[in-house]
């Protein structure tokens, strides 16, 4: 093998090693849930895995893309409370109120977003800041609003979580759709195409008079309105919306994007990796209710799967 | 094309530009020289449309503009290629060149097959052999270059500034650059050339146009202006002052030896030998692993063959904290990532090596810190404010001297310097020369790689030349030659 080829195929493996290794874990996962449970590997099982990833896949989307330009979006966590108690407090069982009461929230995942985006901007403070005091505000708003589930949704809204379309679980129909759609839209729009520019290189995309403005708005937007659409999932599947129900969000959206192979610094990545790394994180949860682990260790294995992850796809900066 | 007037431009504190006027025609390169800190990169911010003036104005194509953004700027065809190369390391070559201007198709889309096959092209009309599906962070420095040329011809370029073009690249790529800048002024494009050295402003351009003190000084046809008339119009001191006498007295001991070294796949099996009152020169063209060999002997890179032996010991492998111990300095090629605090003041940076004689109890004795960096303010003439000034709001020149003198009171032994004259003026040079000397004259081995021959011979005692991670030769006394050494830097192996 010439020199000149060596380098290529390295180059292939560094861009798409972290797909492989992810494919790679989850056929491992896939055959530790076969040993571990004769259940596991069957259509009911598939399912309900596929259903439980919906919520996580919408809500890591939008945080794909705030990741990608090299910024965070931690108020999703308390975002998704809100619209949850929001959507199932205004609605109240009333069939006529779940439209509007939808449009609110989804708009109010938007606005929250532009919020986001107008400080990181304008103030000019981190983003990481900006949306953990964001999450802070949201939380407070919340539970001024109620400290317990709210409301209640009316009979057949939970055909969302638990339908089914073409034989496959609605939620996760949408969800994939909805991820194609975002990998089309950051390969062939331009403003996709700023997304990764302005996390590959902040002040060149400026110099260049790329619209840093434009693009941030339309990212944090995003990531509130898949966060507040993630909401609709939860409220669909546990039939009222509750103040703390998005707690864990913040953290386990994080966790695909970067188990997928996006760069916590930006500029780099994917919505597709992001994508794997949700049925990763959902086939884990999965294989460890078979091994009858308990949830708390679910946290703990997902916390640690996000500071393995990041410390495996860093780049390693030449250090002295 | 161009027609500055009375131009003016102020930051907090400092007067950047003051009645500034440069006058620029279609189809020449024009040169822009100065000082560090003359305002040239601030004149070059206002043309790009990333500053505003305070005053002043602009005309160009006959017409008074101003640009308020650099989009504005990109718009009406000027094109700025900065030193730090404006590019995104993990796009393509093909992303890269037409970002901001996408080359679109169905619905507005972004069509890839289009992007390519016209960067290809592009490309290809520029003569350069670059795959567009490459990313840019796979491409060598002159190649990003290239990219950047590119670049600047989708947008249809009109006015083309390139900032100190040169510093990155050497030798035979100097020369590609200047034929597609010929080619591109052939095709009336107006070109502003910012560089440091004099001799390509002499290959090249037109005319030239001195700054000082963000001031103008003149404007020349180059074929009226000597280049001893061009550097005292800048500093208003002769050439052949730069270089201090080399030294006399016959070589000294031997202080370090580095055997056999291989380091990071792009050193091999180099061997090199440091005198005590010698000044090496590590020359070669970039990337044959002078600062990898460097970065080894220090300690920054580990070794995985060889040794280094010094003060009487062998270490199969070095470290920062062993070669600060053994007496070896080290100022790196990029001052300000692997160098300088930038934030901290004068005096914080000069005594970060060394914090052991200004510390008492395990306590900052900042009073003590104090009176050593208004010493070495003064044996170093470091132009600042004081020992509290911040490093970052200083000339190039004079952040080097604080780096030089950070190291030249802990090295007792060895003095490594990566380009240390890279960016800085004239006058800053020369300063670092008599400094390098003085050192040496105190019975230290200073060992200096840099990419500037003129330099090199002006300087050394002995050369050291590296080609493709090994040594190619060793050039003393009257074999130090310009014509020497590059027959070093390029000879093929097997010659």
């Amino acid at each position: 093998m010439t020199a000149i080829s060596q380098r290529r195929s390295g180059a292939f493996v560094r861009r798409n090693g972290s797909q492989f290794i992810v494919i790679g874990l989850l056929v491992l996962l896939a055959i530790t849930g076969f040993i571990v449970s004769d259940r596991f590997a069957t259509v009911a099982n598939i399912m309900n895995i596929l259903e439980q990833s919906v919520t996580l896949a919408l809500v890591s989307l939008g945080q794909t893309l705030t990741i990608l330009t090299g910024g965070i979006d931690l108020s999703v966590g308390s975002m998704i409370s809100l619209a949850s108690v929001l959507l199932s407090g205004i609605t109240n069982g009333d069939a006529n109120m779940v439209a509007p009461a939808i449009a609110i929230v989804l708009a109010l995942g938007i606005f929250v977003g532009l919020l986001n985006a107008a400080a990181v901007v304008w103030l000019r403070v981190h983003p990481l800041i900006v949306t953990l005091g964001m999450g802070a505000v949201l939380q407070g708003i919340t539970l001024l609003y109620t400290m317990g589930p709210a409301g209640k949704m009316p009979l057949g809204f939970d055909w969302l979580a638990f339908g089914r379309v073409l034989g496959l679980p609605v939620g996760a129909v949408i969800a994939v759709a909805l991820f194609l759609l975002t990998a089309a839209f950051l390969r062939y729009a331009r403003l996709g195409r700023y997304i990764y520019a302005i996390g590959d290189d902040a002040i060149g995309a400026k110099l260049m008079g790329l619209p840093r403005t434009k693009v941030l708005l339309f990212v944090y937007a995003f990531s509130g309105f898949m966060a507040s659409l993630t909401a609709i999932f939860l409220v669909s599947r546990f039939g009222v919306g509750q103040p703390y129900t998005g707690a864990n969000f913040t953290l386990t959206s994080i966790t695909p994007v970067v188990v997928g192979g996006t760069l916590l610094a930006g500029g780099r990545g994917g919505v597709l990796g992001t994508l794997l790394g949700v049925y990763l994180v959902s086939l884990l949860n999965n294989v460890l209710n078979f091994m009858d682990i308990s949830s708390h260790y679910q946290l703990i294995v997902q916390g640690l799967i996000v500071i393995i992850a990041v410390s495996v796809y860093v780049e390693k900066k030449r250090t002295l | 094309m161009l027609t500055i007037s009375n131009l003016s431009k102020s930051f907090p504190g400092v007067k950047a530009l003051s009645g500034m006027q440069l006058d620029v025609r279609a189809g020449e390169i024009h040169a822009l020289v100065g000082e560090n800190g003359a305002g040239k990169s601030t004149l070059t911010k206002i043309i790009a449309g990333v500053y505003q003036p305070d005053e002043g104005q602009i005309e160009y194509d006959g017409e008074i503009t101003h640009w308020p953004s650099p989009g504005a700027a990109k718009a009406a065809g000027v094109h700025v290629i900065y030193q730090e190369f404006v590019l995104f390391p993990h796009m393509t070559v093909a992303e890269n060149i037409f970002i901001g201007n996408e080359r679109r198709g169905l619905l507005g889309m972004v069509d890839h097959g289009q992007t390519r096959k016209d960067a290809a092209e592009l490309l290809h009309r520029l003569g350069v052999e670059i795959d567009p599906d490459k990313r840019v962070v796979e491409l060598s420095v002159a190649d990003q270059q290239m990219v950047e040329i590119a670049k600047a011809m989708v947008h249809k370029v009109r006015l083309l500034i390139l900032d100190e073009p040169t510093a990155v690249i050497s030798g035979h790529e100097v020369e590609l650059l200047f034929q597609r800048l010929q080619a591109l002024r052939a095709d009336g494009v107006a070109i502003i050339y910012i560089s440091h050295r004099l001799e390509e402003i002499f290959e090249i351009c037109d005319r030239v146009t001195v700054l000082k003190d963000g001031q103008f000084v003149a404007s020349r046809a180059i074929a009226d202006v000597t280049r001893d008339q061009l550097v005292a119009l800048m500093v208003g001191r002769d050439m052949s002052e730069l270089f201090p006498p080399k030294a006399t007295a016959a070589s000294g001991a031997v202080v370090l030896q580095a055997k056999g070294v291989s380091a990071a796949g792009r050193v091999r099996n180099a061997s090199l030998t440091l005198r005590a009152g010698e000044v090496t020169a590590l020359a070669g063209m970039v990337g044959a692993g002078r600062t990898e060999l460097a970065l080894a002997i220090f300690g920054g890179l580990p070794m995985t063959a060889g040794s280094v032996e010094i003060g009487g010991k062998s270490h199969s492998q070095m470290s920062p904290a062993l070669s600060i111990r053994e007496g070896i300095g080290l100022l790196t090629e990029d001052r300000k990532g692997q160098g300088l605090a930038m934030l901290l003041d004068v005096a914080a940076n000069i005594t970060a090596a060394d914090l052991q004689t200004v510390s008492r109890n395990g306590f900052l004795d900042r009073a003590r810190e104090n009176e050593i960096a208004r010493e070495e303010i003064a044996s170093y003439q470091i132009a600042c404010r004081g020992p509290q000034n911040p490093v970052v709001t200083m000339s190039g020149g004079n952040q080097q001297k604080v780096l030089v003198s950070r190291w030249a009171r802990t090295c007792r032994r060895v003095l490594i310097l990566d380009e240390p004259t890279r960016g800085v003026d004239v006058g800053a040079k020369a300063e670092i020369y008599r400094i390098m000397r003085e050192l040496a004259a105190k019975g230290i081995a200073v060992l200096m790689i840099s990419s500037e021959l003129p330099e090199v011979v002006g300087m050394a005692d002995r050369v050291v030349v590296m080609r493709e991670g090994t040594i190619s030769g060793e050039l003393t006394g009257a074999d130090i030659t310009e014509e020497q050494i590059v027959r070093l830097a390029t000879q093929s192996l097997a010659a």
